[in-house]
């Protein structure tokens, strides 16, 4: 069909694949469309003048050849435009990332989880008084989490039923507290004791009990348990060394309160409630309005818990506490349901676990 | 447990003066807090809650001990009309020691009921009154005064009563129904035809009191609180009486109780006593324990003396003989928590008020310790990550064998690493992988419309070993989504591998690990902590001197293979290169394009030497060239 075409006409078709290329800017394409596809004095308004003027006969065959040429001409103008326009974007966007009215780019924020955080935090708060952090494997033996603690062969937290056992290690388990910590560090520094002249530590961990997922139980949880040995240790210093942390932790004008309680490790034992943080003593919803919040057990070190490890009960005392991470953590935080702190949900953790 | 004011002031008057609020402090101050007070049949019933070590305080005369004590105030007498022992009705052998004491009384019913007050009682304690005045006069005494007691119905008694331990596979029908299969290790009260009562736990159903009863025979009795303790919990049987005598019933009580109950069965059933009579004896008194002033000052924390410490004992019921520097104390005989000497001085300070202990901080004796390296390297990874942009998750320690199979080594057998009693299927292995853990967590992520999710883990994976799963804190980092795009400097793409590569390189990971795809285009890595470099234990490292000549940069454009790992590039022009003047090696541009030969890409390597001494640019010039030789080694090739 191209015999009914010009020839120069078929020529700037063949021109055309160059000369757009070289169109080295929207202004240059304008130009070129301008010359192929224009409404006067184009290309293809010759065509169409050419068109009209043709004879009935040649019409259908010239239509069609003038088609395919417009057409090959306007895709090949559109798809240059949108190479053009994407250059010059780009262009403007390094050239505006120079512009100090921009707002900065945005770096991706991390979290560390709200757990470990106020782990950190306590350890933190204890560093200061000499405290290191001490820690100890979660699958145990019966020993170290029941026998060296005191507590009686028949305390029914030993039962299946409430602490978990390995299948092909019947005398193992998964620790029920951080508790056995002690009796490992206990054993371990007992030749040296008199050479280090006593020993205190944090022991931070995760801990399991055979408790059913829901709002407030989880079958793994978090403690922190503090231990002091030194000679003359008495009820005061537990009471001294829990004010001075609990208000580094909370604020100085923190008032500690403690009450007579029972764990089989400790003699005397104790609840130790600290003024509501959350309403300044004032009394909340938290604090069910009485100004004071329940937050660990302590007590002094029972000489039974000393004579296992092979230190004299007669020459060294001591204190140990323990509190449970979760507990504090929804209390100070007024999350409503514990399984948010192992969901991992990026939201609540970038909420509640931040950076610092 | 239940205590109800108008009752406990009945046992101590001077209870009466104080209004609910107060009564809730006193009890928390003696280490009794009250979980929740509510009002019925008319009075305020507190939900104390007592400690394992107290089965003392079980009872509103028990806690009455307790405020009278604190108070300083005298207790309701307790004296019911003696009953006049005589010859057994009913022979009863105790044969264990389990069972020393045993008192009884047979009595003919006559007609009456409980009295509505004693009902109205044991509604408010939100215990059912059954109507039948043997049943609801002891579960009321229990109540009372702690002492459990039983009434069987004494025509369904057949011959003697013994107090043995059960035959082996013996059967017996207890009050709830329950049929039990008894072990050896189970004590019974028996007749001649068998068990007719768990001892301590719970009676037969064969002989229990019905509307029919018409004679009964009473047991108070005293049982040894670990054999209690043990068929409770092998029967799941969770009594009144077996919490009582499981925690240590006051054997004193025994004879009192029973009289107590014949009593109420006198007064309100018209029972008339057609017998009474004890077998065995009151069991050998808990041994005296010695307090030294010492001891008392030291965990008090001040001056105090033996005259007050004997003081405080004595209002416990203790009797108290002083010596020169030291008390002797016998305790109560309800008091079983009181065996060494430190408890005496736990009982001291605690009736004198936790609130006067002074507030002292320890001597600081032993040198600060510091923290442990492998401590202080996780706490500075999950520092570091989370500066990266990645959230610190934490997941549980146990998953199911699917999850940890997808991820865990094969050789980490999980059969070692299995629970016995898993919450269930799906927590049931400690597992040998994080991996499955942080999936499913990034997952959930994205469902939930993240669309970045960067999550990390550091916590312990076990290992099956043959003394048991040995731990080891690893690295577990998840990656996934769409990274940038949410400023106009970054645009947005997919995570890819490569990304969590770069992270494990920047974490300084000498052999880099396997990313492993996750589905959902997610990646991970997981490595043991350990592989991490270490923080030296230096606080500032070791002086290392560095040259102050300066150094030369040079640049060498390469057409390499597409596909050619880079590492091994480097690795090749290091090798070419005296390491001591080599500073640095790295690629600083890549260039990808069809104007190059097919199948080739440029790289831009960029080159520093340095060295003690100024470089001459001849000796550059032939590390270059063995640079590049060496590039070539590998098809390399110089881009002109
Ligand atoms: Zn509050």
């Amino acid at each position: 069909m191209d015999h009914l075409l010009p020839a120069e006409i078929l020529e700037a078709d063949r021109a055309f694949p160059v000369a757009l290329a070289a169109c080295a800017d929207l202004d240059a394409l304008l130009r070129l469309k301008g010359a192929y596809v224009g409404r006067e004095g184009s290309h293809a308004a010759r065509l169409m003048d050419l068109l009209k003027a043709a004879p009935k006969e040649q019409k259908r065959d010239l239509g069609a050849a003038i088609n395919g040429l417009k057409q090959g001409w306007e895709e090949g103008l559109k798809a240059r435009q949108t190479e053009l326009e994407a250059a010059k974007k780009n262009l403007n966007a390094l050239a505006s990332s120079w512009d100090p009215a921009l707002p900065p780019p945005v770096p991706a924020r991390g979290a560390l989880h709200p757990l470990n955080r106020l782990m950190d935090r306590l350890v933190e708060v204890f560093r200061p008084l000499g405290f290191h952090v001490e820690e100890g494997p979660e699958v145990e033996t019966e020993a170290h989490n029941f026998d060296g603690l005191n507590i009686p062969e028949d305390h029914p937290a030993k039962a299946s039923s409430d602490t978990f056992y390995l299948a092909a290690h019947p005398e193992l388990l998964l620790r029920t507290h951080t508790s056995p910590v002690q009796v490992r560090t206990l054993l371990r520094v007992a030749p040296d004791l008199q050479k280090l002249g006593g020993i205190r530590f944090l022991a931070p961990g995760r801990v399991y009990r055979k408790d059913e997922i829901d709002p407030t139980h989880s079958p793994m949880f978090h403690q922190v348990e503090g231990m002091l040995v030194g000679h003359d240790i008495g009820m005061q210093h537990l009471k001294g060394t829990l004010e001075y942390a609990l208000r580094a932790l909370f604020g100085p004008h923190t008032e500690i309160r403690l009450r007579p309680s029972y764990f089989p490790f400790v003699e005397p034992g104790c609840e130790v409630d600290v003024s509501c943080p959350l309403c300044d003593a004032k009394g909340c919803r938290v604090c069910k309005g009485s100004g004071w919040v329940e937050i660990l057990g302590a007590g002094l070190l029972h000489p039974n818990v000393l004579k296992y490890a092979g230190i004299d009960p007669e020459e060294w005392s001591g204190w140990a506490f323990g509190m449970g991470v979760e507990r504090m953590a929804m209390m100070l935080s007024q999350t409503p349901d514990l399984r948010l702190f192992f969901e991992n949900d990026q939201r609540f953790l970038g909420a509640m676990g931040g950076l610092d | 447990m239940w205590i109800e004011r108008k009752a406990l002031a009945a046992e101590i008057p001077a209870a009466a003066a104080l209004d609910t609020r107060q009564l809730c402090e006193l009890l928390a101050s003696l280490g009794f807090p009250v979980d929740g007070v509510a009002s019925r049949e008319g009075t305020d019933v507190l939900d104390v809650d007592i400690t394992a070590n107290r089965g003392d305080a079980m009872s509103h005369r028990g806690m009455a001990r307790e405020v009278a004590a604190k108070l300083r105030q005298p207790l309701a007498p307790l004296a019911p009309p003696p009953v006049a022992e005589g010859a057994p009705q009913v022979p009863v052998r105790l044969e264990s020691p389990a069972c020393p004491l045993y008192a009884t009384a047979l009595l003919s019913l006559g007609t009456g009921g409980t009295p509505a007050d004693a009902q109205a009682f044991l509604r408010a304690l939100d215990a059912s009154a059954k109507g039948l005045p043997a049943v609801d006069a002891s579960n009321e005494l229990l109540h009372r005064y702690g002492h459990p007691t039983h009434a069987f119905d004494a025509d369904r008694i057949q011959g003697a009563v013994s107090v043995r331990w059960a035959i082996s596979g013996e059967k017996l029908v207890t009050l709830d129904g329950v049929t039990r299969t008894l072990l050896a290790q189970d004590l019974v009260i028996a007749d001649e035809a068998g068990p007719i009562a768990l001892a301590g736990v719970m009676g037969g159903d064969g002989t229990k009191v019905t509307e029919a009863t018409r004679r009964v025979l009473l047991e108070s009795a005293w049982f040894d609180p670990k054999t209690v303790r043990a068929t409770a919990r092998r029967h799941s049987l969770h009594t009144d009486a077996s919490h009582r005598f499981g925690r240590g019933a006051d054997p004193a009580m025994a004879t009192v109780a029973r009289d107590l109950l014949v009593d109420r069965l006198r007064t309100w059933a018209g029972a008339t006593l057609e017998g009474a009579w004890t077998a065995g004896a009151l069991p050998a008194h808990a041994s005296s324990v010695t307090l030294s002033e010492a001891m008392l000052v030291r965990v008090a924390g001040e001056p105090l003396t033996l005259a007050e410490a004997a003081e405080a004992l004595t209002r416990l019921g203790c009797v108290v003989k002083a010596g020169s520097d030291t008390l002797t104390v016998q305790p109560p005989t309800w008091r079983h928590d009181m065996a060494i000497p430190d408890d005496l001085a736990e009982e001291v300070l605690r009736l004198r008020g936790y609130e006067h202990i002074p507030s002292v901080l320890p001597p600081l004796e032993g040198p600060p310790q510091r923290l442990s390296p492998d401590y202080r390297l996780r706490q500075a990874l999950a520092r570091r990550l989370a500066h990266l942009g990645f959230h610190q998750t934490v997941t549980y320690g146990f998953i199911s064998p699917e999850a940890d199979a997808a991820f865990a080594a094969p050789d980490n057998a999980p059969e070692g690493r299995t629970l016995v009693n898993p919450l269930g299927q799906e927590y049931s292995v400690l597992r040998g992988t994080l991996l499955s853990s942080l999936k499913d967590a990034a997952e959930q992520n994205l469902r939930q419309g993240a669309r970045e999710v960067r999550l990390f883990e550091v916590a312990p994976t076990y290992i099956s070993g043959p003394k048991g799963p040995g731990e080891r804190f690893t690295l577990g980092l998840a990656w996934g989504g769409t990274q940038g795009g949410e400023d106009y400097l970054s645009p947005a793409r997919p995570v890819r591998e490569a990304d969590l590569r770069g992270i494990a390189r920047d974490l300084g990971l000498a052999a880099l690990p396997e990313v492993r795809a996750l589905g959902e285009g997610l990646f991970g890595f997981e490595v043991p902590v350990a592989d991490l470099p270490r923080p030296g234990e230096r606080i500032v490292p070791a002086f290392r001197p560095f040259s102050r000549f300066p150094s030369v940069e040079r640049d060498l454009s390469l057409l390499v293979d597409l596909g050619q790992p880079y590492e091994a590039l480097a690795a090749a022009m290091r090798a070419a290169l005296p390491a001591e003047v080599l500073q640095d090696l790295r690629c600083v541009d890549v260039f990808r394009h069809k104007s190059l030969p097919e199948g080739r890409q440029a790289w831009l390597m960029r080159l520093r030497f340095q060295a003690d001494r100024t470089l001459v640019g001849s000796e550059v010039d032939g590390w270059m060239a063995s640079a590049l030789a060496a590039a070539e080694a590998l098809g390399a090739k110089i881009r002109a």
